[in-house]
């Protein structure tokens, strides 16, 4: 690497960069996306360029199959890397046609996207060359005589037997060290997850997680569906972040159909969107406290966290926002009255607990120096959401990446902390608990929500064009940066679909704040401050 | 402020007027009501004492955070006699949520084997129910096909007081499927 070593982002010359690469520019490019198509040989070389220029963050990799028009597609599959240029307000996605069964590993030169080349390969057969042993991630060993994904399709079947050798068996542990295995059923009310902690006695030395019990394949159950349809299951890929990724996956599509959505429409799904975010975080505070032991605190905060699910069900009909965001805008109004009656009464009891919580000194010394994610491992695993901010990474999609051009997030305070452990990861939540209350007041007040009396807008814009589409959706959800590219066909139904909830990124930081010298009763309480899903990220 | 001191009953640190709104009464009226029939056919059936173990079989989370909330102050599970436990030989009752992803077919099994008789299973949320996905190589669509099912609790997701509602049939349905002849033992026949 030439130039001095710094940690400040910088912009990312990205025209340099791109005069690199001699690819032809995406036909698709849209508002705050870029995309360009280039050679598979070149991918992994223009991952080291602008891994190197610090500006680019490597945000998603995934693979779908090609559409039929496309030169050099003829049904074959098409890998893509989605780059966030933070500091420029966009994204870049490139996209290289696959020609063989194999590519030269990306996880090399951009850590962040090992988990996503171990997806690839158990999801389609395609194994990257060169770069670590693969990780079993999505299918269970043993899941692989069922039919592919897409037959008749040269580079989707998969054919293997039984676990194939490059897998890596996580159980081997050597010395005094042995895995103890938690999981898959846990406690009452927990998400299935296997964690096998190696330890000694009462210290985590390591950690190797199976997400793949609940992998239900919502991707591939949406293609052929149409997009509404589609997006009652995009919803329930998880559902404390309904709102969140139901946003990113409807904006894709509308990204891909041309539609313009109504800017009353637009706010009132955003208000979901924070009320998603205020419930969540109370609901992470109440599992911490319920994790260091603080029986009372645990009550008072679910308190609050029932009474936000009522305010939910009050003022959009669902306790947990279901069928808010359509395509297009939104399925109902939201009952303004009742939100701004109740809103302010139950942040200011979350502010109250919480300056209670951080006067507790039993209960911050839990949280001091325990499962710590520091500054430059967020960077490397390309973590998002309150789990990058609580290790100082100012990102924030709000902010970094608005929707259109009148985004209604002006001046967005990003809440950031800097030491990564699980009391930054409380500060920042509760910092944004304000700053939420403060969007959604100015949404009310600028009077242009629409109510729940009110009829709905029909979207504006041209007709959808006849023909292949495709679009790339973003939002910040309350785990962090959701993603979604769809892929329209002729008759405007589901072709291709990748979901990227923030969980998918956030997991991956677990295991590094375990092995952060904790023991065995801190995962729960690392647990809950990550507040992910598993179901997130198995979709 | 210590926390402890915020939770002094006489003062009272949440004042949440939105809960005195009509909507909010009439769900805490009706929380009160099944709760009494609950207390009531709990205390006189089981002694206080009905076990429940939960398992989640590919569910989006969300089924996971209602049945949480039967704990929270709201619900209060506990001061009906009913309880969560976290062995399945301790369990009368099983809660399943999930559409039964086929990666955890072995481990439903097992939780299920390992619960003495009688025993409930009571399926909660529309997943479980077969609402959301259909059978496909990845899910079975429903746990419908995969245990015998005592009762269903509709909802996406059910809210905790459907969840008492569903748990007071199940308690019932458990009731009748005690037979003292069951418990007797009767030769070379029983494992």
């Amino acid at each position: 690497m030439t130039g001095p070593l710094t940690t400040e982002p910088r912009r990312v010359d990205l025209e340099a960069v791109l005069r690199e690469l001699p690819g032809s520019p995406e036909p698709t490019t849209q508002p705050g996306a870029l995309g360009r198509r280039l050679e598979l040989a070149q991918l992994k070389r223009a991952a080291q360029l602008l891994g190197a220029s610090r500006g680019a963050r490597l945000a998603d990799m995934f693979v779908l199959p090609s559409a039929p028009a496309e030169a050099g597609g003829d049904g074959g599959l098409t890998l893509h890397l989605v780059f966030g240029l933070d500091q420029d307000r966009r994204y870049l996605l490139l996209q290289a046609p696959l020609s063989g069964r194999s590519y030269a590993a990306i996880s090399e030169v951009a850590p962040a996207c090992f988990v996503e080349e171990c997806e690839i390969f158990e999801l389609w057969g395609i194994k990257p060359t060169g770069g670590h042993p693969l990780n079993r991630v999505l299918l269970a060993p043993g899941a692989d005589s069922a039919p592919p994904l897409r037959s008749g399709s040269p580079g989707a079947p998969r054919s293997r037997r039984g676990v194939p050798t490059e897998v890596r068996a996580p159980h081997v542990v050597r010395g005094e060290a042995f895995e103890f295995p938690v999981g898959p059923v846990r406690g009452v009310g927990q998400e299935s997850l296997y964690m096998g902690l190696v330890t000694t006695g009462e210290e985590v030395l390591d950690a190797y997680l199976a997400w793949f019990h609940k992998h239900r394949g919502i991707e591939h159950q949406v293609v052929g569906m149409d997009p509404e349809m589609a997006l009652f299951r995009v919803e329930r890929c998880e559902g404390p972040g309904a709102v969140g990724n139901g946003l990113a996956f409807a904006r894709a599509v509308e990204s891909a159909s041309g539609i313009v959505v109504p800017a009353g429409a637009e706010r009132t799904r955003l208000v979901a969107l924070e009320l998603e975010r205020l419930y969540n975080h109370a609901a992470a505070m109440a599992a911490l406290c319920q994790s260091t032991g603080l029986g009372v605190g645990q009550a008072q905060v679910e308190i609050i966290l029932e009474n936000f699910l009522r305010l939910n069900a009050a003022v959009f009909g669902h306790r947990y926002l279901f069928g808010v965001v359509a395509v297009g805008g939104v399925r109902r109004g939201c009952d303004g009255a009742t939100l701004s009656e109740g809103l302010s009464a139950l942040c200011a009891s979350v502010r109250q607990i919480g300056s209670a919580l951080l006067g507790t000194n039993s209960f911050v010394d839990r949280l001091e120096a325990a499962g710590v994610v520091d500054a430059e491992a967020a960077a490397r695993l390309g973590l998002v959401g309150p789990v990058a901010r609580g290790s100082g990474a100012d990102l924030d999609v709000r902010r970094d990446h608005p929707w259109s051009a009148g985004d209604s997030h002006s001046g967005l305070e990003v809440a950031t902390a800097v030491n990564g452990d699980v009391l930054s990861r409380l500060q920042v939540m509760l910092q944004e608990v304000d700053e939420s209350e403060r969007l959604i007041h100015r949404w009310l007040q600028s009077g242009e929500l629409i109510d729940v009396a009110d009829a709905l807008p029909t979207p504006a814009g041209p007709a959808p064009e006849r023909g292949e589409r495709r679009g790339l959706g973003w939002c910040e959800s309350v785990r962090g940066e959701a993603l979604s590219w769809v892929q329209l066909d002729h008759d405007g139904k589901v072709a291709g679909a990748r979901l990227r909830p923030a969980s998918v990124r956030n997991w991956r930081a677990f295991d590094d704040a375990l092995r952060s010298r904790n023991v065995f009763t801190d995962v729960a309480i690392i647990e809950a401050s990550f507040w992910l899903t598993v179901a997130g990220f198995a979709r | 402020m210590n926390v402890l001191e915020s939770a002094a009953p006489n003062s009272r640190p949440v004042p949440v007027r939105w809960s005195q709104n009509p909507k909010a009464d009439s769900v805490s009226s009706e929380v009160a009501r099944v709760s009494a029939e609950l207390r009531e056919t709990i205390s006189r059936l089981f002694g206080r004492s009905l076990h429940i173990r939960t398992i989640d079989t590919g569910s989006c989370a969300s089924c996971e955070s209602e049945i949480r909330l039967l704990t929270a102050p709201h619900y209060d599970l506990h001061r009906l006699g009913l309880f969560f436990t976290p062995a399945p030989r301790h369990a009368d009752c099983l809660l399943v949520t999930g559409p039964g992803a086929l990666a955890m077919d072995h481990a439903l099994q097992a939780t299920y084997e390992a619960m003495p008789d009688p025993k409930i299973v009571v399926t909660v949320g529309a997943c479980a129910l077969g609402g959301v996905f259909v059978p496909d190589r990845f899910t079975h669509g429903g746990v419908g096909r995969l245990l015998p099912i005592d009762v269903v609790i509709p909802g996406c997701p059910p809210s905790p007081l459907a969840l008492l509602q569903g748990l007071l049939v199940g308690v019932d349905r458990l009731h009748a499927s005690i037979n003292p002849d069951r418990f007797r033992f009767s030769g070379a026949s029983r494992p």
